[in-house]
């Protein structure tokens, strides 16, 4: 400021100066004085302009000169409509797009958990001897506990759905049980009561509960007198003695905390029913914390008596949010990777959008150049250009991704951890503005290096007749495209590839019906005497009996465990006679060494009305039926591969198993039957080898009845409901139909599928119309030329031929391009396709006939077009 | 042939006045009025500067660096600011002089095609 108030004052004595010599010029040519000064006064012009002109020259001119661009930039945009549209319409879909993709990563895999210090906090996990890492075991957990040094706490959990009444409605609610501890590791407080004491963990202590924000609010109905609400789950009552803050649920899905082993702990070591999470002490790294566990782990392994391949080999410790994302990690990872590379091929249509623009403006720049506009303020212009237009394209783009979002949410499979924490939020925004901003730097970058590489300038030597015309910019026209091309094969063979392996996966018998059937999960308490087991088998028997009479069910089964809906539990079993077995689970140490003895099996508890509702063939023997009651010798179906593997060349009926270890009754079972092969756990996956019990002789606390109907869900559930009611108030069931469950079991395959063949598909489009616009394009500026040919006696197809020639040409460039691209790139997904290698021919073949066939339709129009030149009009063009 | 009185007078085409008093400080350190002075007799009185015009145009340069400004004493012995050249100036004035003789010729052959080519 100081600067330009004496700059401005040097300005007028200057002036003064300037204006008393040319007085005195005019004097020495002999005017009067006073003429003199008119004259030199004339001469000089309009002092207040020259004075304000100048200050000019010392304000900030570049804020000014920048409204000018922007203003300029809007007159152009506005002028060609077209441009503008289906530019900013291109960059608004790809930045939307790559924007919701955005908020899904930053949602699932970025944004901290939020917990204090949430990246201090752990998950600890055994690795057996296969590398798989599985829960922990309790006696393992309380050697981490008791020697480990790097946690200032460690806490195991579980979580499980339980019948819970005493609130105003019974509910089946996830109720996680909690070692001491857990929620200081959280870094949590109750908002309301207190956390759990060591009182309240010690066996035999009276029960006590947490409970969430959210489920206080609902069934409690807020009170803040805790001391008079309890609560029965799974048949136990439990006092409520604290409320979490609104907002925490872990576990995923948790409204109820209970302190774990009020039975006492389970002395296996090979048990692994509880995941462990620990808070890293202050300057504890994640590797230290490692060598500890891994040491305690080896520990373990060398000294148990419980060798074999399910006692642990190892232990690792990760980031809990590592933990919790893991597997959708890559996933997302490939939908941002794909959105990427439909935001280049985006781009890359504008691009081409604009060199196209530039060359019809080439006139106008040359003479703005011609009448002195600096380079620099020229490349400032198309800046300013491509800054607006990646900005209204951004605006719209957010927009859209509101809306996309909401879509993309609703299509996330479920198993999509963290999808609560997704939203449009500020990092996010961050996100679309900087995205925006780059797109706008690298589209304002090119074009204004295009349009000012003196390229353009030539364009005003070669005039109007725009023959030639920049051969230049045609060829990096042609670059773009290939490119373009070349990406969208990239896109198009992964969309090929994912929809072909979701082809295969349906295609796999899954072994079982899916339609027709309602599925009613309910759950008794957790129970260990023998009285009370049988109870249970008794009370699902009546439950089963009269669901039989609700209209329009048929047949009626039960199961504990659904396929595709969570799995079951595994685990080694023993060829025994009647006279080998031991008293205790203690006993069965030495045997599980004997490798000729052991089996491994899913442990399968179900009723002959299972096999029946789902359809599991009967391959050979019998299924369950009337003759297996509680009492009589307890029976055993097994499913084909288990036949196979571990009787090959063998009748396995007959023989007789003991798999007390599952669930603690150590009495033999007969094999009486084999059935076949079911995905337990996914189309995709194998069948496991699975032994089936009867549930009336193996009770099991909880089960999911299968009800073949021809009546609609919701009648059947009501009725059911009713049912359940009568039988036992405090019991709550969740119902869904099969298909639900089932479906839900590809959801993660489709979420894929369908995201990557949009952006396949749009990408086919843009490039498309990517080929079609510099084909026009060069048609529309070869018009004389090709009217000379014509007049010279060239034919149609000649010139048919020699366009698409060259359209060809640009095309396999980029094709061969894409296929070395994929054939690098698709190898990195191989782990996610199923039925189909990542080199799959079909699929790649099937996608080269594709584009090419596309991008040749897009150069055939302007080539017919260039076809119908008439060459007198063409040569008196212009 | 047209006579020097027949012939307009032009303005000068935007940017190309910087250009101008680039070239006339070549020779030495000049006070406005007589840069003034010598635009008009070196272009034969072709162009026409409206004399003020050239005050904005020398601050620009100022601005710019390419040319200072300091006190000193007139042909007349008055008290005038005096302006200089600058080693980033001549570099500027150099580029700016080859890039005009480019488009001028650039100019020149759109405007008279036909001689161009009868050459």
């Amino acid at each position: 400021m100081k600067k330009r108030e004496r700059m401005m004052k040097d300005l007028e004595e200057d002036i003064r100066e300037h204006i008393e010599t040319e007085t005195q010029d005019n004097i020495a040519r002999g005017m009067s004085p006073e003429e003199a000064h008119y004259a030199a006064m004339r001469k000089f012009g309009n002092v207040m302009r020259v004075e304000e002109d100048t200050r000019d020259v010392w304000s900030f001119v570049w804020l000014e000169q920048f409204g000018q661009d922007i203003h300029y930039a809007f007159r152009m945009l506005r002028k060609s409509r077209g441009f503008t549209a289906v530019a900013v319409l291109t960059l608004a879909l790809a930045i939307g797009a790559t924007t919701a993709i955005f908020s899904v990563v930053y949602g699932v895999l970025l944004q901290p958990l939020p917990y204090t210090d949430s990246n201090r906090i752990m998950s600890v996990f055994e690795v057996n001897s296969g590398g798989t890492w599985s829960r922990v075991a309790d006696p393992n957990f309380d050697d981490f506990r008791d020697q480990s040094r790097s946690f200032q706490s460690i806490a195991k959990y579980h979580a499980d759905i339980a019948s819970v009444s005493g609130a105003s409605e019974p509910t089946r609610t996830t109720v996680a049980a909690v070692s001491p501890g857990f929620l200081k590791v959280l870094g949590v407080q109750p908002i309301l009561g207190r956390d759990f004491g060591a009182g309240d963990a010690k066996k035999g202590a009276g029960p006590t509960v947490l409970v969430s924000y959210g489920y206080w609010r609902q069934y409690l109905g807020s009170s803040r007198d805790l001391a008079q609400s309890h609560l029965k789950i799974d048949g136990g009552l439990f006092s409520i003695v604290g409320v979490l803050p609104s907002g925490f649920r872990f576990p995923a899905d948790v409204d109820l905390w209970l302190p774990a082993d009020l039975d006492g702990e389970n002395p296996s070591r090979t048990s692994h029913n509880y995941s462990v999470v620990g808070r890293l002490r202050d300057g504890t790294t994640v590797q230290q914390a490692n060598l500890d566990i891994s040491a305690i782990a080896r520990r373990i392994h060398d000294t148990s008596s419980e060798q074999g391949d399910y006692l642990l080999k190892d232990g690792i410790v990760v980031p809990l949010q590592d933990a919790i994302t893991g597997k959708a990690r890559s996933s997302l990872l490939l939908l941002l990777g794909a959105v990427g590379f439909l935001l280049l091929v985006a781009c890359a249509n504008v691009a081409n959008l604009l060199l196209a623009q530039a060359s019809v403006r080439e006139r106008e720049l040359a003479i703005r150049s011609a009448l002195g506009a600096a380079r620099g303020r020229l490349v400032r212009q198309y800046f300013t250009e491509a800054f607006l237009l990646a900005l209204l394209g951004g605006s719209l783009g957010v927009l859209g991704a509101f809306w996309g979002l909401a879509g993309l949410v609703a299509l996330a499979p479920e198993n999509l951890p963290r999808l609560e924490s997704v939203s449009i939020n500020i990092p996010v925004l961050v996100f679309a503005l900087v995205l925006s901003t780059a797109v706008a730097a690298g589209l304002g970058a090119f074009i204004a290096a295009r349009a000012t590489s003196g390229e353009l300038r030539k364009g005003l030597v070669e005039g109007g007749r725009g023959q030639a015309g920049l051969q230049g910019s045609q060829r990096v026209g042609r670059v773009i495209v290939a490119a373009q091309i070349a990406i969208t094969l990239v896109l198009v063979v992964g969309a090929g590839l994912f929809g072909r392996s979701l082809m295969k996966v349906l295609e796999v018998n899954p072994g079982f019906r899916v339609d027709k059937i309602v599925t009613m999960d309910v759950s008794l308490p957790w129970v260990d005497d023998p009285k009370a087991k049988a109870g249970q088998a008794i009370f699902f028997s009546n439950l089963i009996d009269r669901l039989k009479q609700i209209p329009g069910v048929r047949k009626v089964g039960a199961t504990s465990g659904l396929p595709m809906d969570g799995g079951l539990p595994d685990g080694m079993f023993l060829l025994m006679t009647q006279n080998e077995i031991p008293k205790t689970t203690d006993g069965f140490g030495p045997l599980l060494q004997q490798k000729e003895r052991i089996g491994n099996a899913d442990f399968c508890v179900a009723t002959d009305g299972y096999f029946q509702v789902l359809e599991i063939p009967l391959i050979r023997g019998r299924i369950f039926d009337g003759r297996d009651g509680a009492n009589s010798p307890h029976v055993a179906v097994i499913s084909e591969s288990l036949a196979r593997e571990r009787w090959p060349n063998q009748d396995p009926i007959g023989h007789t198993i003991e798999f007390g270890n599952m669930d603690g009754d150590l009495r033999l079972l007969t094999i009486v039957g084999i059935v076949g092969d079911t995905h337990e756990y996914g189309l995709d996956a194998p069948p496991r080898p699975t032994v089936y019990v009867d549930l009336l002789q193996r009770p099991h606390a909880a089960i999911t009845l299968t009800m073949l109907s021809d009546a609609d869900m919701r009648s059947v559930a009501s009725a059911a409901r009713g049912i359940l009611q009568n039988l036992n108030p405090e019991v709550a069931a969740k119902f869904q139909t099969f298909s639900q469950v089932y479906s839900t079991s590809l959801g993660s395959r489709r979420f894929n599928v369908i995201l990557i063949g949009f952006f396949g598909i749009t990408a086919l489009l843009l490039a498309t119309a990517g080929v079609f616009g510099v084909m026009a394009y060069s048609v529309s500026r070869r018009t004389r030329e090709i009217g000379v040919r014509v007049a010279l006696g060239a034919a149609p197809s000649g010139i048919l031929r020699m366009i698409l020639g060259q359209g060809l040409r640009t095309i396999f460039i980029g094709v061969a391009i894409g296929i070395a691209a994929s054939l690098a790139l698709t190898r990195t997904v191989q782990s996610l396709l199923f039925g189909v290698t990542a080199t799959d021919p079909v699929t790649f073949g099937g996608v080269t006939l594709l584009l090419v066939g596309a991008a040749l339709l897009a150069c055939y129009i302007p080539a017919r077009r260039a076809t119908k030149v008439d060459p007198m009009v063409a040569l008196r063009h212009e | 042939m047209s006579t020097k009185e027949q012939r307009e007078r032009i303005e000068l085409l935007q940017g190309t006045l910087d250009l101008l008093i680039l070239r006339t400080l070549v020779r030495g350190p000049v006070h406005g009025h007589a840069i003034a002075k010598a635009i008009e007799f070196n272009s034969d009185d072709v162009l026409q500067v409206e004399q003020g015009s050239l005050y904005p145009a020398l601050h620009r340069l100022i601005k710019r660096k390419w040319i200072s400004v300091e006190e000193g004493t007139s042909e007349n012995n008055r008290r005038a600011k005096f302006y200089r050249l600058t080693a980033a100036g001549r570099r500027q004035l150099a580029a700016e002089t080859s890039k005009w003789d480019k488009m001028a010729g650039a100019i020149a052959r759109i405007l008279r095609p036909a001689e161009q080519e009868g050459e």
